[in-house]
Parts: C-alpha cells; structure tokens; sequence
C-alpha cells in the first residue's frame, strides 16, 4: 500500500511539475499552485472512479440487465457527459470560489472577535476518533445533497434544467453525470458550500466526492439488483434509484431521492422500498431533444426550459404545473413493471 | 590478528557515546493534515501527529521548549515537545500560516495568507495587540535585527509591505515583482523571494527600492542563510534548483536540480540541508559539500520543517498512546493526550484516517 501510495505521490508530482505548473507560471498564476495542486486528487479520484466503475457495473449490467441496450447512441452521450464532469473542473472553479468567498467570511468574523468553528470543536470526540468524523462528514453532506435533489424536483425552474438528467430512456451507470452544466454549477456550490461550512478537511474532501460519486453510479445501473429487506434500508441500490427514475416518478410526487442513505427518504416520507419493481425509466411528453438529442442540443434545450419556466419565454416549461410548483401526475405505482 | 584489533577497535568507536545521533526531523503535511517526524539516522518516520487541517509553518517558542506549528486551516496552534514529539496543547488561533518572532522574544508576528490579515501579538501571552488588514495575501515576514520593523511580502500585491512595530501601522508599500514570497533580512538589505519571475530581489529595507536582482531560476521561493552565515540558500519552485549565493557578494557559486519544487529549508547538526519537496510528498537530505540529495517519503505537499538534536532514539509509543485518548481529554489536550500515532499503517490509510 505504501508503494501505491508512493507511486500516487510520484505520478502527481510529475504531472503537477512538467504540465501544470509551468502553465501557472506562463500566466502569473504562481500564487494559486497550491489550489491546483489539490485538484489533481479531484481529476485524478475522477479518472479512477470511472475506470472503478466500468470495472464493477459492466458486467453487473450484463449478468442481470434490467432492459436490453437498444439506444447505444444515448449512452455515447452519457459517456460524454461523465468525462466532462469527472474531471473535476466544476469543482475546482466551486473550490476556488467558495475559498475565496469562507476567506472573506472568516476574515470579517474574526474582525469582530470570532473565530470560525470546526466541527471538532462542537464535538471533541470526533478529534479522537478520524474515522467516524469522516464518516460525519459523509452523512452532513449526503443529507445536504437529498435536499438539493428535493429541491430540484419541486422548483419550476430547477427541474427544467434536472430533467434532463431523467430524460434519459435507456438508463446505464453512465447516467449519473447527465446533468445541464448549469445545473452542475449549482450542484457544486451547493455540496462545496456545506463542504467549506462544516469545514471538510482538503485531504478527505476528494475522496468524499469519489465515495458518492462511486455510490451514485452503480445506482444508476442497468441492473436488477436489490441489497436485500435490511441493506436497502441502509444504502441506495440499483432497484432504489431506478424507482426514482421511473417515469411516473419525476416532480414533487417522486420517491426516493437519497443519493447514498435511504434513511433520509425514509425519515422523510419519500421513501419506496417495494423490491422487485423496475419501472421503465425517462419523462413521458417531455422534450425529445432531451431525451436523444446530443450534448449541445441538451444543454440549449435545458436551457430553454429553464428560460421558461422562469417566465422569460412564452412557453413554460412541460413538467411542475401546479401554483406550487409541484408535479401533479400520479405516482409511480401506476404504470410500474413487475419483473419477469 | 591486526585486522581483528582494527575491528574490535572500530567497533567500541561504534559504541561510544556521542558518535550516534539520532535527530528527529518534523515535517509539516499541508495536504494531508499531519505531521511526520522523521528519526535522522535511519531515516524512518517514527511518529506521525494528526492536525485539524493545513499546518504549513512552525517555530520555537520563546522560552525555546515548545514546537509552535500553525495549523492555518483550523484555526489553531498547536505546541509539541520537541524532545519527545508530544503534542502539549492546543490553542485557538486565527489562520496561522507565517509566523517568526522578533529578535528580541517580545513579539509573534503572524501572517493570514486567505484572510488578509497581519497580527502582532504579546510573545509570551499570545494576546492579540494588532490585527491589520494588508492587500492580497500576506505571505513571509522578516524583522529588522532591532525588532523595530517588519517586512511582509504580499504575494497577490506584487509588494512588499513594511510595519513599524513600535506604532503597529505599515510605513511603506513597494512594489517588488511577481508574486513574492520569502523575504530575509541580510546585512541590511531584504532579500526577496520573486515567485513569479526567476531572481531573488535585493530590497532597500528604508523605502522599498529594488537595487539589484539575482538570477536563481524560475519560481524563486524562499531565501534561507547557512548556520554560520556564509552562504544563503534560494529555492526555486519551477525549475526545481537551489542555488547558493556566497553570504558576501551575493552572487551565485552553485546550482543543485532538485525534483520536486523544493520549499523550507532546516539544518541539522552535521549542516545538513533538509528540504521539503512539496510536488512529490518527500523531503531531501542534501550534502552542503556536494549538493548530492537523497530523499525520504512524508505526507502530501510537506512545507515547514524543523531539526531537533537528539542524541538517542526516540522510546516507541505505548499501548496508553498508541489508543486515543478519551473524548474530554481531547477538549483541552494535555501531555496525556498523546495526539500522535506510530507510523506504521500504509500512508494511504493515514491519509484516509487523518485529518
């Protein structure tokens, strides 16, 4: 393990050395090397995750498909999506930012005297104990992120951007990173945010991203796999999310929505813990462009909808019809599969 | 038989106390929210102290018994023995990233690199006497030899601030060049450390001209005398270099590559250079002699280091310090609170079990 972690050490510091540092230079940027040094771990947890992925939920794809790949051309574009995103420079540039903006906070804090907490200091005993404030940390940020994904199921304008996300008919792991980049940008901040907030140390904030990110892909997978009557009350699994996915299940009506404890759905009383159902997945009477259209014709038609629903075009948004912005089509149990 | 006597002769040489040294080095991970402290001899890590966050510098305390090391990120300082690699205590602290004391014991000066802040402070009481809001990232500070001044670079500001520390308030801001860093006060001029150019400028401490530069290599970064003072050492982030300037005419008498963007410097007794190599998560032993380095693996992104002389090895740790402590002895850690953990566990695993 050393070696590997020797041999991590070695191939970072070299392309830190002989790629991006004499950029930084070139640009007179020297004074941000430490910030784009922590963001090779980001692109690098990124690349590794989606070759950890592939190497997990390929053939858990072909051992037990939920539907048969038909739309090979929709999963190009998933593809596509994943590489964007996994590179991690929507993180960064939250990174960068959300730092800038805790160093302008902290700094007018301790102008009035204060200084800013950690969560070590309102709660000692994870001083002692690494591993379970790591694991707090995990916790904090997966129930900040159920309520980011309530949230853009029930805003108007939020789900006109997220739909894309549930457009996708032919849903693989590869899905998970199917979002409108502004919806990205939102979803950066949001998770950065909380991140800086409870003051998640650097070194473990990565490897928190790979976690999630990990968990989120195979629950996006093409397979029909429970964890049991026990385990899927502890983490999402592939039956769990694809019931979210279904296409009676998007809007406010929507069940859950966890991205890794399903406590909070259950908490919460949105979750669905019937195994054995597999719901076709996808937004019925939703833009085609989303659903088959390529990368750019996505991002122009979230956009577009989004510009609706926010009343700045003529024609709103399909989906969140009612004053409430909330979803008014009927639940999921209506038009589910059973399998075979 | 005589080669049998040369034997058991060296072999008592061997034996005799004081010949064997067994140093400790501590080493700041600033990326992996650690501290590695490394035994000179057989070069192995034999303690490593978990921190809250980023800890990138550390000093002396006045009294010279305790490690000082500014935990930045978490807003804390945190004081070691450095004899024995206890951790004592913690203090809150505001972002402590640079900090030096002046000559004369009286003051700690502290820079605030993300918070744009300078804060002088009573040495001895840590209480806060000034908190001055300066441009963009205050990076390094040096002191006139009288404590009367100190000079802060200011990385993001291309300047070089200087504050009188009689009346707390700058006196002069003077451009300087590119992001400068370290800053060193020598035989009455600074010498400053311009990372986003390729020299070390030479700074008139009484209005902030620059009046000679000196070519070092690209992303010049700290700036750092020999124990007797007779040369100076310049590291360069970019072309991964240090180069010795003679103490006298400040001109450049040798250049040793160095991979691995060095940064802090430390001696040991013997004059050894140890240097932190923050792009590849090792410091290097470098012969002053030679410039021939060897290096040791650490944490991520290593910065400050330090050199405490010791003569014997440190005792292993005991099952009452191997396990943390309990939770209330962790709110105000004492010297019971052993806050350090054997080295032996993959660093990969310490990366993920540290903070």
């Amino acid at each position: 393990m050393n070696a590997l972690y020797d041999a991590y050490a070695a191939l970072t510091g070299w392309i830190f050395e002989h790629a991006l540092q004499p950029l930084l230079y070139a640009a007179g940027l020297m004074d941000w090397a430490e910030d784009l040094y922590d963001w090779l771990d980001f692109a690098l947890f990124g690349l590794f995750g989606i070759l950890a992925v592939w190497l997990v939920c390929r053939p858990l794809e072909a051992w037990r498909p939920v539907e048969p790949r038909q739309d090979r051309r929709a999963i190009r574009t998933d593809m596509l999506y994943t590489v964007l995103t996994r590179l991690g420079l929507l993180p960064l540039l939250a990174f960068v930012f959300l730092a800038s903006v805790q160093a302008m906070w902290e700094g007018w804090l301790t102008e009035q005297g204060l200084l800013p907490p950690t969560l070590e200091e309102l709660v000692p005993a994870l001083r002692a104990h690494p591993l379970l404030a790591f694991a707090c940390y995990v916790v904090i940020l997966d129930f900040g992120e159920y309520w980011r994904h309530r949230a853009q199921h029930t805003l108007r304008w939020w789900w006109a951007l997220h739909e894309i996300h549930h457009a996708q008919r032919q849903m693989t792991f590869w899905t998970d990173d199917r979002n409108h980049v502004l919806d990205d940008v939102l979803a950066a901040l949001w998770f950065g945010g909380i991140a800086l907030l409870i003051g998640v140390p650097p070194g473990q904030f990565p490897l928190i991203v790979l976690l999630l990110r990990l968990a989120e892909s195979l629950s996006h997978a093409n397979v029909r796999l429970d964890f049991g009557r026990l385990g899927e009350r502890l983490f999402v699994s592939p039956r769990f999310h694809r019931l979210h996915h279904g296409v009676l299940s998007a809007g406010a009506q929507g069940k859950n929505y966890a991205v890794l404890l399903p406590v909070w759905d259950w908490v919460f009383g949105t979750a669905d813990f019937r195994r054995g159902v597999y719901p076709p997945t996808g937004v019925p009477d939703g833009d085609e462009a989303l659903a088959t259209g390529g990368w750019l014709r996505q991002q122009v038609g979230g956009l577009r909808r989004m510009a609706g629903a926010l009343g700045l075009r003529r024609r709103p948004a399909a989906a969140p019809s009612d004053a409430a912005g909330l979803d008014p089509r009927p639940g999921p149990q209506a038009r589910t599969r059973t399998p075979a | 038989m005589r080669r049998a006597l040369l034997a058991l002769w060296l072999g008592l040489v061997g034996l005799l106390p004081g010949t064997a040294r067994a140093d400790l080095v501590y080493v700041l991970n600033s990326a992996d929210a650690s501290i590695s402290v490394l035994e000179s001899t057989t070069r192995e890590e034999v303690r490593r102290i978990p921190v809250l966050r980023e800890v990138h510098h550390l000093i002396l305390s006045p009294d010279r018994s305790e490690l000082m090391v500014g935990d930045s990120g978490g807003n804390e300082m945190i004081y070691i023995d450095p004899a024995t690699a206890e951790v004592k205590r913690r203090e809150r602290f505001s972002n402590p990233y640079h900090m030096e004391l002046t000559p004369d014991g009286k003051l700690l000066v502290v820079t605030s690199l993300r918070r744009d802040q300078v804060d002088i402070y009573d040495s001895a009481s840590r209480a806060l006497l000034t908190r001055l809001r300066v441009p963009d990232k205050p990076s390094h500070l040096a002191y006139t030899p009288d404590s009367r001044m100190v000079f802060v670079t200011l990385q993001g500001a291309r300047s070089l601030m200087a504050i009188d520390l009689a009346e707390r308030k700058p006196i002069w801001t003077a451009e300087v060049g590119s992001q400068p860093a370290g800053v060193t006060w020598h035989r009455g001029r600074l010498l400053v450390g311009i990372m986003g150019s390729d020299h070390v400028a030479v700074v008139n401490p009484a209005d902030g001209k620059v009046e000679r530069t000196i070519f070092v290599g690209r992303g010049a970064h700290t700036i750092v005398p020999s124990p007797d003072g007779r040369v100076l050492y310049v590291t360069s982030r970019v072309d991964s270099r240090i180069t010795v300037l003679d103490g006298e005419t400040l001109n450049p008498t040798a250049s040793w590559p160095l991979p691995g963007g060095p940064d802090c410097i430390a001696f040991d007794p013997q004059g050894r250079l140890w240097v932190t190599l923050r792009w590849i998560a090792r410091v290097a032993v470098v012969d002053p002699a030679t410039g021939q380095a060897e290096t040791i693996p650490v944490g991520r992104s290593p910065h400050g280091i330090f050199v405490q002389p010791r003569a014997t090895p440190l005792p292993p740790l005991t099952v009452s310090e191997v396990v943390p402590p309990p939770a209330e002895a962790a709110v105000v850690p004492t010297a019971a609170d052993a806050g350090t953990a054997p080295a032996h566990q993959p660093a990969i695993w310490r990366r993920m079990l540290t903070r």
